[in-house]
């Protein structure tokens, strides 16, 4: 299995970067990984990309209770993005609240990209599933 | 005539002397006048054929024989008239009668004239006559019609009109004229006096006839109509007669009558004939008119019918002779004298017994009596039947009505008592009485009024005996009688005071039991008590209204609710109870039950009474029906359901919190399970990585990433106890708390922080405006926006906060105003007060303080608004409930 070129992590709590980023090192899956504190650096920096023709992650790990812009906000934006081929885009949350579950359902309708949903916390073989080119 | 005669003689001598007696003979034989001479002795001598003829003595030898011989006789006047001449005395020409041998009469003008000799002696009589029957009889008839038109016309209306031919010459009398209604010197010629007729059959008849008999001499009768001169029409009879002289018409005659008025006459008669006829017969009475000698002349239909005979058998027979009287020859003798006495003028009159066409003996009440004319003479007499059996019939009658009386008067279930007022010994009395009282006959004789009636209402009957005896009747009123068995039992009773032939007062009274009556009005009090207790103890306002809704029943619940007494509601209407609003809207619910006959079920309506206290009721108008199903009013049942609204409002508001509570606890919740988890998580995959690491450092480096997270749960749990305690002390008591002096407290508290940041408080609260507020949750929502709005500042101004207050409806509204970053409330307005939303680049942010300040403030029963500009600033509003 080849590289992922590019990985990016949106999270604002400092441990789950560290433990993703950790894991992916550890596993070895990706060339690259950039980190955001919350939605609005990470849809400034990808629209940014995307304007420069630069490539954007292909594997997204996207947290939802962040101050600024949280996930679900960061997502309306992306998916208005002019993007090439498919992202995959992983929710990784401690929600358990149903609406947040309905929101991914929605989202998942509205785009060609791939969106999964997944609970903390992650584990090292949750990482080896869910990080791959969609 | 007489000329030639004079010749005759004249020429007599020459004659005589140069003549021979021959050729006399033969001159007197051809004379053109019917010329006799006779001698001395009456003999015939000489005599002319045209006498002959005329006397119709052709076939008898005339000459030598006697006139008496001829003629059969000669009247003492003729012979007289011969003797005078005889002496030479002429006499004038005289008319005689003669009847020819065919008996026709026919008339002659005789002239007897002396016959002279030549020397002056009488020798004989000439006799000349002339026939002039023809003559007479014209004049005769025309005498006739004269007399005919001058005596009669006047009377009949009858006028009479002439036509002479010769001269085409029409004449009119005078009723002709007035007939035509034409002007007296009116001159008719025949075209105009055709042309008076009626156009068509008129015109066409009268022109035919008249031509005929000018024609033909017929004579004619013609009925038609004429259109008078004024332009009436008549019908008239009109009569033509051609008059011939000599075998020649000379003209016509007639007659003008006029029948319209005698065709109006004549109907008139008959009317007032059938008139008569119609009383006559259709009397109920026998008519009949006899002559004085007992003859009938008439006798009408109701007698005909009576006896079975037709009018023929009866008029022109004899009174007595008639089919109705019994047959003994007294009673004929006795009718004889009868008829005979009334004939004389006497009225007669009796009761006497006659026949029917049955032979039945009927009585009739008879009467005869005579009528007389304009002169007081007798002329006829009218005999007249009366049947008395009518009235024998009306006496059964009355024996049937007694009988049926009787009937009633044993049937009845109303007790009849005869007594006698002085001694109240009772007379009489019927079943009824015996039924109801269980007295029997036997008692009669014995029993007294005052033995049946309750004693101790002495009053009572002193009272009615007074009654009695001013208006000689008393009642109905109420009164105890005592049975036999000494029950009692009540009785409506009435009475009236007949007088007996002895002079004894009795009197009549009837006796109604009523106890039936008086349990059944017992019966229906006790209902009508119950249904009144019902509807007075029902928990709903009970009403009823007439057609202009005014109140005709209303319950307790009713008066208790509009706090008035019976007697002030009855009559009035909802004007009278509530505003006008609402009554009106009453009012127009009641019409449209009343005139849509449909009721109005369970409607919620709200009442404002006068005093403005307002109630809601469940409502139900049904209409109210007479006996014929016509609407008289309406039933309005009413239930008071102010308390329920009110208790449902207060469970929906109750409502509403528990489920703005229950958000909030699933909200919580989550955020509880979201933030442990999150720590939770964090620590099971540093311990993850702690147990496989090797790396010391990296050991190390988890290791103090495991400290960081577990003093974050602490904070988490801390933060989450205090938004629970909020929760929980939700029914902390609020205190008044001067608001003023409470901004001026936290500014105290936070001075060094103010003065660090250069931050300026303006508090432009009224020093005397209190809130109710719980006094630890106004601090701390005052120190959170506060700070807030400092910490949020924008950098590039000093930061200004400015605090105010006004009162709005229940609330104290405090207004927070800041000159800060400002929020992009588009984005993120619905998670501004949410938990754990930070929304600056701040490190210091960790959404929790809005979200506890919102917490404390509903807990207070307040409520949250904000109103923000990005880059001008943010001003929120705290709306402090006055209420608890």
């Amino acid at each position: 299995m080849s590289k992922i070129k590019s990985v990016c992590i949106i999270d604002d709590d400092p441990i789950t970067v560290f433990g993703i980023k950790k894991m992916l090192s550890m596993l070895d899956l990706a060339e690259d990984i950039k980190t955001y504190v919350n939605g609005k650096e990470a849809i400034d920096d990808i629209s940014r990309m995307v304007e420069s023709g630069e490539t954007i992650p292909q594997v997204i790990f996207l947290d939802i209770n962040m101050p600024i812009m949280d996930g679900w906000q960061f997502l309306e934006k992306f998916l208005d993005l002019n993007v090439d081929g498919k992202v995959r885009i992983n929710i990784v949350t401690s929600s358990i609240d149903a609406y947040d579950k309905k929101q991914w359902e929605r989202f998942k309708g509205l785009t060609s990209h791939l969106i999964d949903f997944k609970n903390k916390p992650i584990r090292k073989h949750d990482i080896l599933e869910i990080t791959r080119v969609a | 005539m007489l000329n030639y005669t004079d010749i005759l003689v004249g020429n007599y001598d020459r004659m005589l002397r140069g003549t021979p007696t021959v050729t006399f003979d033969y001159l007197v034989k051809q004379l053109p006048t019917a010329t006799a001479f006779i001698n001395k002795k009456y003999e015939v001598v000489y005599v002319s054929d045209r006498w002959i003829n005329d006397f119709d003595f052709t076939r008898k030898e005339v000459i030598g024989r006697s006139l008496k011989d001829i003629f059969g006789k000669v009247t003492p006047e003729w012979e007289k008239v011969l003797k005078d001449c005889l002496k030479g005395i002429s006499h004038e020409v005289s008319l005689h009668q003669q009847t020819d041998e065919l008996g026709n009469q026919r008339w002659f003008e005789w002239t007897n004239t002396p016959w002279y000799d030549e020397k002056e002696n009488i020798i004989g009589v000439i006799l000349q006559t002339e026939d002039v029957t023809y003559r007479i009889r014209t004049e005769i008839q025309a005498k006739k019609l004269e007399n005919l038109f001058d005596t009669k016309s006047e009377i009949t209306n009858i006028g009479s009109w002439e036509y002479d031919v010769e001269r085409n010459h029409l004449t009119w009398c005078e009723i002709t004229k007035k007939l035509h209604e034409v002007v007296p010197t009116y001159e008719p010629n025949i075209d105009t006096a055709i042309n008076f007729y009626k156009e068509g059959y008129s015109r066409n008849a009268i022109a035919l006839a008249v031509d005929k008999a000018i024609q033909e001499g017929v004579p004619y009768e013609v009925n038609c109509q004429i259109i008078t001169a004024k332009g009436n029409e008549i019908t008239v009879i009109t009569t033509g007669k051609p008059i011939f002289k000599k075998g020649k018409l000379i003209g016509l005659i007639g007659t003008f009558r006029d029948i319209t008025p005698s065709l109006e006459h004549e109907k008139k008669a008959k009317r007032q004939e059938r008139h008569f006829k119609g009383i006559f017969n259709s009397s109920y009475q026998f008519t009949g008119i006899l002559d004085t000698q007992g003859t009938f002349l008439e006798v009408n239909e109701t007698a005909l019918t009576f006896s079975g005979l037709s009018e023929e058998e009866v008029v022109g027979k004899k009174f007595w002779d008639a089919y109705w009287w019994p047959i003994p020859d007294y009673v004929k003798d006795g009718l004889k004298q009868v008829v005979k006495t009334a004939a004389e003028g006497e009225f007669m009159r009796s009761e006497i017994v006659v026949l029917d066409k049955d032979n039945n003996p009927i009585p009739v009440d008879f009467s005869i009596k005579p009528i007389y004319d304009e002169d007081k003479k007798i002329i006829s007499l009218l005999a007249e039947g009366r049947m008395i059996k009518e009235m024998v019939a009306a006496r059964h009658k009355l024996k049937e009505s007694e009988q049926k009386f009787r009937a009633l008067y044993e049937l009845s279930p109303i007790s009849y008592i005869l007594s006698d007022f002085d001694t109240g010994e009772i007379l009489d009395f019927n079943t009824s009485f015996e039924q109801t009282t269980g007295y029997t006959r036997k008692s009669l004789g014995t029993l007294k009024v005052q033995d049946i009636l309750v004693t101790g209402s002495k009053t009572q009957l002193l009272r009615i005996k007074k009654e009695i005896e001013t208006n000689q009747a008393f009642g109905p009123e109420e009164q105890q009688y005592i049975k036999k068995d000494g029950t009692t039992f009540p009785v409506l009773v009435s009475g009236s005071l007949v007088g007996n032939k002895k002079g004894r007062k009795l009197l009549w009274s009837t006796a109604q039991d009523i106890s039936e009556s008086k349990q059944s009005e017992a019966r229906l009090r006790a209902e009508k008590k119950l249904l009144r207790t019902l509807i007075d103890n029902l928990p709903l306002n009970v009403f009823i209204k007439d057609l202009d809704s005014n109140k005709v029943l209303v319950n307790k619940a009713e008066l208790d609710y509009v706090g008035l007494k019976e007697e002030d509601v009855i009559g009035k209407n909802d004007y009278d109870f509530y505003d006008a609003e609402s009554a009106e809207i009453s009012r127009k619910e009641d019409m449209e039950v009343m005139q849509s006959m449909k009721p109005m079920l369970r409607k919620e309506t709200i009442s404002v009474k006068k005093d403005g206290s307002m109630t809601s009721f469940l409502t139900s108008k049904i209409p109210l029906m007479d006996e014929e199903k016509k609407v008289k009013g309406l039933i309005g049942i009413s239930l008071d359901i102010t308390d329920l609204k009110r208790k449902e409002e207060e469970l929906h508001d109750l409502i509403n919190v528990t489920s703005v509570q229950n958000k909030k606890l699933v909200n919580f919740a989550h955020i509880v399970s979201h933030n442990l988890r999150s720590h939770t998580a964090n620590f099971s995959m540093l311990l993850d990585f702690l147990v496989s690491e090797t790396d010391v450092e990296e050991k190390n480096r988890i290791i103090k990433m495991l400290m960081e997270a577990s003093d974050n749960l602490l904070e988490t749990l801390e933060n989450l106890n205090e938004v629970v305690a909020i929760s929980t002390n939700i029914n902390l008591d609020k205190k008044p708390v001067n608001l003023f002096e409470k901004i001026r407290a936290v500014e105290q508290n936070l001075a060094a922080y103010l003065k660090n940041n250069n931050a300026l408080i303006i508090n432009d609260v009224d020093e005397d405006l209190i809130i109710k507020a719980i006094p630890a949750y106004a601090e701390s929502i005052l120190m959170n926006f506060i700070t807030n709005a400092i910490k949020y500042r924008d950098p590039m101004r000093k930061p200004v906060v400015r605090l105010c207050a006004e009162k709005q409806d229940e609330y104290t509204v405090l207004s927070i105003k800041d000159n800060g970053l400002g929020i992009d409330l588009k984005e993120h307005g619905e998670k501004l007060f949410g938990m754990y939303k930070t929304f600056h680049k701040n490190p210091e942010a960790r959404g929790i303080g809005l979200y506890i300040t919102k917490n404390q403030i509903e807990a207070m029963n307040g409520k949250i608004t904000v109103d923000s500009t990005v880059g001008k600033g943010t001003t929120f509003k705290i709306f402090f409930n006055e209420q608890n």
